[in-house]
């Protein structure tokens, strides 16, 4: 049951028909966990928090350090030094008391996601690098679990939701991961700083809509994002047959980590 | 015959955007590829049709190819 006050914080979630009573009740119901708390992870943190989403995992191994807070919005200039996560659920909690936020500060491998991730019912990645998009994607393909792809570069973003079994899954598109000699890092490309808002709000977006059962999910397209051009764009994408995780003859049956994809926006520790 | 090519992020920079394009029959990827000088180690995903493709797959008549460079910051 929600409180007096619980109606007047979500009242115009509640007044909403796709949403009302039940569906806020959905979210606090719900689970969802972010794996990344950096610049995709940040905006999708607060705004799940603010929404009355009850339990929120956030993942990140990593400490704030001063070039994270042109973009990283969840943390502030007082926080450099402090666990990602630490200073992210500081301000998630701050903003809504009513959330549980367990904070995981660790990198995920194949060791430990499948664990995690079992706890919840939708995923988002928020990472910066290509080991960790592809593991999410595995682990969650194999566990069935929902969730959201995003990426970042420059002045350009990428995302698509994965409904496992249902719909077109990372490797789908691409099917292993880049070398590592190849990848370009936001140290060495630069992002701008409002790029990960703007993706990072439609992976907030969809996790709510997920929950609530309402609307559309960005299955089955990619939706990318030019800052510069101002365009959103969206590429129709079907179930490859010979993915490697979801296809009709599997090859990756379990997790592993994919060791030769660095960390692409983090070089700067490396 | 007709191949419609898209390019994506940084890709469109000194290109285009869209545009449809021929190309004899038969046409592979890589081709296309070296044409418009991208590097293949700068590809994140290749398409046709909607459909994940390599650099070797030949394309025919009305396809659509489109062409992501690696985005995974976060």
């Amino acid at each position: 049951m929600l409180t007096e006050e619980q109606i007047e914080r979500y009242s115009r979630h509640i007044i909403l028909k796709e949403v009302g009573g039940k569906g806020q009740k959905k979210l606090f119901d719900g689970k969802v966990l972010i794996i990344g708390a950096g610049g995709l992870g940040s905006p999708i943190a607060l705004y799940l928090a603010a929404a009355g989403v009850g339990t929120i995992g956030i993942a990140d191994a990593d400490v704030v350090d001063l070039s994270n807070l042109q973009r990283q919005i969840a943390h502030h200039t007082k926080d450099i030094g402090v666990p990602k996560v630490e200073s992210a659920r500081e301000k998630m909690v701050a903003m809504n008391p009513d959330v549980t936020v367990k904070t995981y500060q660790e990198w995920i491998s194949a060791s430990n996601i499948a664990q995690i991730v079992a706890d919840y019912d939708f995923v988002i990645d928020g990472t910066d690098n290509f080991a960790a998009k592809f593991l999410i994607n595995d682990a969650c393909v194999l566990a069935g679990k929902p969730y959201s792809h995003g990426g970042i570069l420059q002045f350009d973003g990428q995302t698509m939701t994965i409904k496992p079994g249902e719909s077109p899954c990372y490797r789908c598109l691409f099917p292993a991961p880049p070398p590592k000699d190849a990848i370009p890092s936001c140290s060495q490309a630069g992002v701008i700083g409002v790029l990960p808002g703007v993706l990072g709000t439609i992976q907030a977006t969809e996790a709510i809509k997920f929950l609530l059962g309402k609307g559309d999910l960005l299955t089955g397209r990619l939706l990318t994002y030019s800052a510069l051009r101002m365009k959103f764009r969206e590429v129709p994408v079907k179930k490859s047959p010979k993915c490697p995780v979801c296809g009709e003859n599997p090859t990756i049956t379990e997790l592993v980590d994919e060791l030769d994809a660095l960390n692409v926006c983090d070089l700067e520790k490396a | 015959m007709q191949i419609t090519v898209k390019l994506f992020a940084t890709f469109r920079e000194g290109r285009f955007s869209v545009e449809g394009r021929e190309y004899p029959e038969g046409t592979r990827i890589a081709v296309i590829l070296s044409e418009l000088n991208i590097p293949e180690q700068q590809i994140g995903m290749i398409m046709v049709n909607a459909r994940h493709a390599e650099p070797d797959q030949e394309l025919h008549d009305g396809d659509t190819l489109a062409i992501f460079p690696l985005v995974g910051g976060g």
